[in-house]
């Protein structure tokens, strides 16, 4: 599904990723961790398609195109999804509105006609309920006001809307209350398929106990210099990162 | 000829067979007035960025002749979906075939002025030319001079209008360049309520001068919605100098919509003559190609206890260019006023121009007043939010002006209003 390959990034000619590579296959869950300042959130803007930040060097294949190439929004229409770390507040943008542009947006690009009003708003409504969202958040304008749990939660209902292939997930788990943490992570869990893959960042062992991965990884200065299964994750709980920052610098 | 050598000869045209007017000593004044002061120029203070070179160099012709038929003036976009009231002009002249009057009260009046001064002679004396001060305004002088026809609203005493009046002005320019002074004088009794649309849209590919006057006057406890929508295409220049006169109580909405148009200056001035004035100034241009609009308000907090809330918007496109200058005069015993003002700006190119500037004036010691002006481009964290949901750039920048644009919007209690509002937003970008 997605394939990174020696991939280089700066902005401002300060470099933050150094070289990253990532194989993500079908149905699985990839979680990312590592300190503050690593370039976790660097990564997903970069896949994203954020402008800031220019591509040195390497290669991001997703579903066999070549990611990087693609205009943001196109990204967004293979089947790209980024849970944004700080989303936005965009007052005056009707939530409803922007879900239904979004979705006529992709599906113009796959070649459909557009989603009638009814149908559109019978799929909100089910989604919904699927996901547990309040209807006074989804009648407000888009994450205007929201608290910062709340703007986690609506990151995900979007995703469930928008039913994308590749979900990146950058911390939507902080700032989230247990209650919340549970209601998210039931939500990631019913989107969960064979062919839907997930690259989890987090800080928190928390959220793996309910989105169980496949893989975690540690990214550090711009790399990822350890990869395992669950068990790194609950290892990192317990110990930090100062091990294996130690053996980084020793290997040098 | 030029402007100002043509409305001397025709000012002495019309004092020769004047001594029947018994607006004669008004006109008169207005036009000595005139000569005193002439047109504004660069070194006014308030025409700094405002050239009218174009409008001196006149050659423009004073015709009531229009071969359109009333079908075609139909066509030409009268805001046709809207159930009002209506009174059209067509080069200053009234079009009677296309009046409307849906009012079940037939106290409320609305008319030309020429046809008005037959029947409510009484009214139009007592308030012609009282408001709009000619003093130092060479515009309005000009106007008050040598208008042409306009609307009278008369709304009696503790009446309401039911349908807004859609006043629509029409340029037809298609034979030479026009020259037009409408004269609206609008009378809003106590505790009556009214709603004027003012429609301005010309077609045509000759320049043309609209030089317009509004005067209005809206006595205690009374209520007026006011919408100005500036959609007339082509080598327009427009100038509008409004004047409300507002006693105790009344409440004021005006929203001003500069659409169209190659030159537009508006004028609009509030004075609160009593108490517990609540007046909202609205506004929003949306400009391209080489556009120029100039928003001049002025608000005077004359009495206590007095609100102004004024805010104004822009998204300026290409080498566009606009001005805004908001004066709120807050006088000495004005104790108590609440004053509000600002004005936003999105600059869409690098070569579109906005000169700015809020003015605060405050003689009383116990008031609140706010102003401020920004100016900048769309951002661009919505607009990467929006992207990377799928939405192309030229939806997520449609999607962030009507959100822009969606304060001043909501302030328009006419949905055909606010849908012409978008349709334009849509068809600027
Ligand atoms: N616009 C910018 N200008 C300069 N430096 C930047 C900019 N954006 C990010 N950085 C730097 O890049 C590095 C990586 O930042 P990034 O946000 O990717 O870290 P992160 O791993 O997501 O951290 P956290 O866990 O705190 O979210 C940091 O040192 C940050 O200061
Ligand atoms: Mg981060």
């Amino acid at each position: 599904m997605l394939s990174i390959n020696n991939l280089k990034a700066s902005i401002e000619g300060k470099a933050i990723l150094n070289g990253i590579n990532l194989d993500i296959k079908p149905g699985e869950v990839h979680a990312i961790m590592g300190p503050n300042g690593a370039g976790k959130s660097t990564l997903s803007s970069v896949l994203a398609g954020r402008s800031d930040y220019e591509v040195n060097d390497g290669s991001a294949l997703f579903m066999g195109k070549d990611l990087l190439a693609l205009s943001p929004e196109d990204r967004a229409r293979e089947g790209l999804f980024l849970a944004f770390q700080y989303p936005v507040e965009i007052p005056g943008v009707s939530s409803t509105n922007f879900l239904k542009t979004a979705i006529n947006e992709k599906r113009k690009y796959l070649g459909l006609d557009p989603m009638e009003a009814t149908d559109f708003l019978k799929f909100m409504k089910l989604k919904m309920e699927e996901m547990e969202m309040d209807k006074s958040l989804t009648s407000r304008s888009l994450n205007e006001g929201f608290s910062g749990g709340e703007k986690k939660r609506n990151e995900v209902f979007q995703m469930a809307m928008l039913e994308p292939k590749l979900c990146i997930m950058d911390e939507t788990d902080s700032g989230l209350d247990i209650d919340a943490l549970r209601l998210v992570s039931a939500g990631v869990n019913k989107l969960r398929t064979p062919e839907r893959s997930f690259l989890v960042i987090t800080h928190y062992q928390r959220l793996l106990d309910y989105i169980v991965p496949d893989f975690v990884h540690v990214l550090y200065k711009g790399r990822i210099v350890k990869s395992g299964d669950a068990s790194l994750a609950k290892e990192l709980e317990v110990k930090g990162y100062d091990w294996i920052k130690q053996e980084v610098e020793s290997a040098k | 000829m030029n402007l100002l050598d043509q409305i001397k000869s025709d000012f002495s045209a019309y004092a020769a067979q004047a001594e029947k007017d018994s607006f004669f000593e008004t006109r008169n004044n207005a036009f000595l007035e005139l000569e005193k002061c002439g047109l504004p120029t660069l070194k006014n203070e308030e025409w700094k960025y405002t050239s009218i070179r174009k409008i001196s160099e006149g050659n423009f012709t004073q015709s009531c002749v229009s071969e359109l038929d009333a079908k075609s003036l139909l066509e030409a976009g009268i805001l046709n979906t809207i159930a009002c009231n209506k009174l059209v002009f067509v080069n200053g002249c009234l079009f009677p075939e296309l009046s409307v009057f849906l009012e079940e009260d037939a106290d409320i009046v609305i008319s030309s002025i020429a046809n008005a001064r037959k029947g409510n002679a009484a009214i139009i004396t007592q308030h012609f030319g009282k408001y709009a001060a000619v003093e130092g305004q060479g515009m309005v002088a000009m106007n008050t001079a040598l208008m042409s026809d306009g609307a009278f609203v008369y709304v009696p005493k503790g009446k309401k209008m039911k349908y807004p009046l859609m006043l629509t002005n029409i340029t037809d320019a298609t034979q030479h360049g026009i020259f037009q002074q409408p004269r609206n004088l609008i009378v809003i009794e106590e505790s009556a309520h009214g709603s004027i649309i003012e429609n301005y849209i010309a077609i045509g590919e000759h320049a043309s001068f609209t030089n317009v006057v509004n005067e209005i006057f809206v006595d205690n406890n009374a209520s007026l919605e006011h919408y100005k929508v500036q959609r007339a295409k082509g080598e327009t220049y427009h100038n509008n100098f409004t004047q409300v006169f507002q006693n105790g109580n009344t409440n004021i909405n005006q929203v001003t919509l500069s659409l169209d148009g190659q030159w537009i200056r508006n004028n609009l001035h509030f004075y609160m003559n009593g108490q517990n004035c609540n007046s909202l100034l609205y506004g929003l241009y949306i400009t391209d190609g080489s556009q120029f609009v100039d928003n001049h308000s002025r608000v005077d907090h004359a009495m206590p206890n007095g609100y102004s809330d004024e805010k104004y918007k822009g998204i300026l496109r290409d080498n566009s260019t606009a001005v805004f200058n908001g004066k709120i005069m807050v006088h000495v015993d004005a104790q108590k006023t609440n004053a509000y003002q600002r004005n936003m700006n999105i600059l869409l190119s690098n070569d579109a121009t906005v000169n700015t500037k809020p003015q605060l004036e405050i003689f009383a010691d116990d008031v609140k007043c706010t102003h401020g002006a920004t100016i900048g481009q769309l951002d661009e964290e919505p607009m990467f939010y929006l992207r990377s949901r799928g939405i192309s750039e030229l939806e997520a920048r449609k999607l962030l002006l009507n959100a822009y644009a969606a304060d001043i919007a909501e302030k328009i209690k006419i949905p055909e209003l606010v849908q012409i509002l978008e349709e334009e937003i849509e068809r600027k970008l």
